[in-house]
């Protein structure tokens, strides 16, 4: 099933990360191609940063793990066509990294934030399916993030996040 | 010349805000302790404890994409100790070749433990780190004695 002929799954591009100084969280956020829907998905540190360092264009002095991930991937010749942010249940988002290795598309169950990590890095579309979006997207981060309640746990990647 | 190690241990270092993976060969009498970052230490114990979390975790996910395709992790080897960081190389098999993919020693041994592949490092590298005052190190960790780190 290519992507063309699934009109089921919107194009999203990371806008940014935010840090929450006060816990040990960081939050990307997704936007759709018009900035009219507002993804934002709670993640590690680790990831977070990893997703930094990509959107700015920064090579480490060495290789990090979504790096090494790269690497494995382009030693072996393969190629990652695109992700998808699949389903989100009970707080936890699902996501799906496509890839083609000796001309078949492969795919790898993994969490949104690896998914996103390894993609900025192959320069590949990231999706999110329109279910998910219709779900769990807002539209306008601000007034989302407003809403949140500090104690209570947003859309978290892991429901031990 | 290479010598087998193994994980025999995983400790936190606070005047670096660190974790410190110890790896020993078999006799027990040579030791590497690399400096890690706590993302790559929790992956470290993860897998020495076989813990099996809910959702793939970023080596989780790097050992299932090597599954997908078959290829197979035949070692993780330090390979070197220069200006306080260590080198590794991560040893593949996939399809009928031999690859030896640049890495750091946290990530070869997070991946190496859950592939059940051995981890091994050079003569060299041993020697090298002999050669800094690893027993005052052993006795005080203080925090003048910049342990050796990854980056």
């Amino acid at each position: 099933m290519s992507v063309e002929q699934n009109t089921d799954l919107i194009p999203l591009k990371v806008h940014g990360v935010l840090v929450d100084p006060n816990t040990d969280t960081q939050i990307v956020v997704l936007r759709d191609e018009t900035n009219a829907d507002v993804l934002p998905i709670w993640v590690g540190t680790a990831e977070g940063t990893s997703i930094r360092l990509a959107l700015e264009d920064v090579v480490p002095p060495r290789p990090m793990s979504h790096d090494l991930i790269t690497s494995f991937i382009d030693h072996l010749g393969m190629t990652v066509s695109h992700i998808v942010v699949t389903d989100v249940k009970n707080n936890t988002y699902f996501a799906t990294i496509h890839f083609t290795s000796n001309g078949l598309e492969r795919t790898v169950d993994a969490r949104p934030s690896d998914a996103i990590a390894v993609a900025l890095r192959a320069k590949c579309p990231i999706y999110v399916t329109s279910d998910v979006l219709k779900r769990r997207g807002g539209d306008n981060l601000d007034a989302w993030l407003a809403k949140l309640d500090p104690q209570q746990f947003g859309q978290s990647e892991t429901s031990e996040a | 010349m290479i010598t087998q190690m193994n994980v025999r241990g995983l400790l936190f270092d606070p005047y670096n805000n660190a974790y410190i993976v110890i790896l020993r060969d078999e006799e027990n009498s040579d030791m590497l302790p690399i400096w890690v970052g706590k993302s790559e230490a929790s992956a470290i114990s993860f897998a020495l404890e076989s813990i099996s979390p809910p959702r793939p975790m970023t080596h989780d996910l790097m050992k299932s994409i090597l599954d997908n395709v078959d290829a197979k992790v035949l070692s993780a080897v330090v390979t070197d100790l220069k200006d306080n960081t260590y080198f590794a190389k991560i040893h593949l098999w996939y399809g009928d070749s031999e690859y030896s993919i640049d890495s750091r020693p946290s990530d070869a041994i997070a991946l190496a433990l859950r592939a059940e592949a051995p981890i091994f490092t050079t003569e060299e590298v041993l020697r090298k780190q002999n050669s800094e005052e690893l027993e005052r190190w052993l006795e005080n960790l203080k925090p003048e004695d910049f342990g050796k780190f990854e980056t």
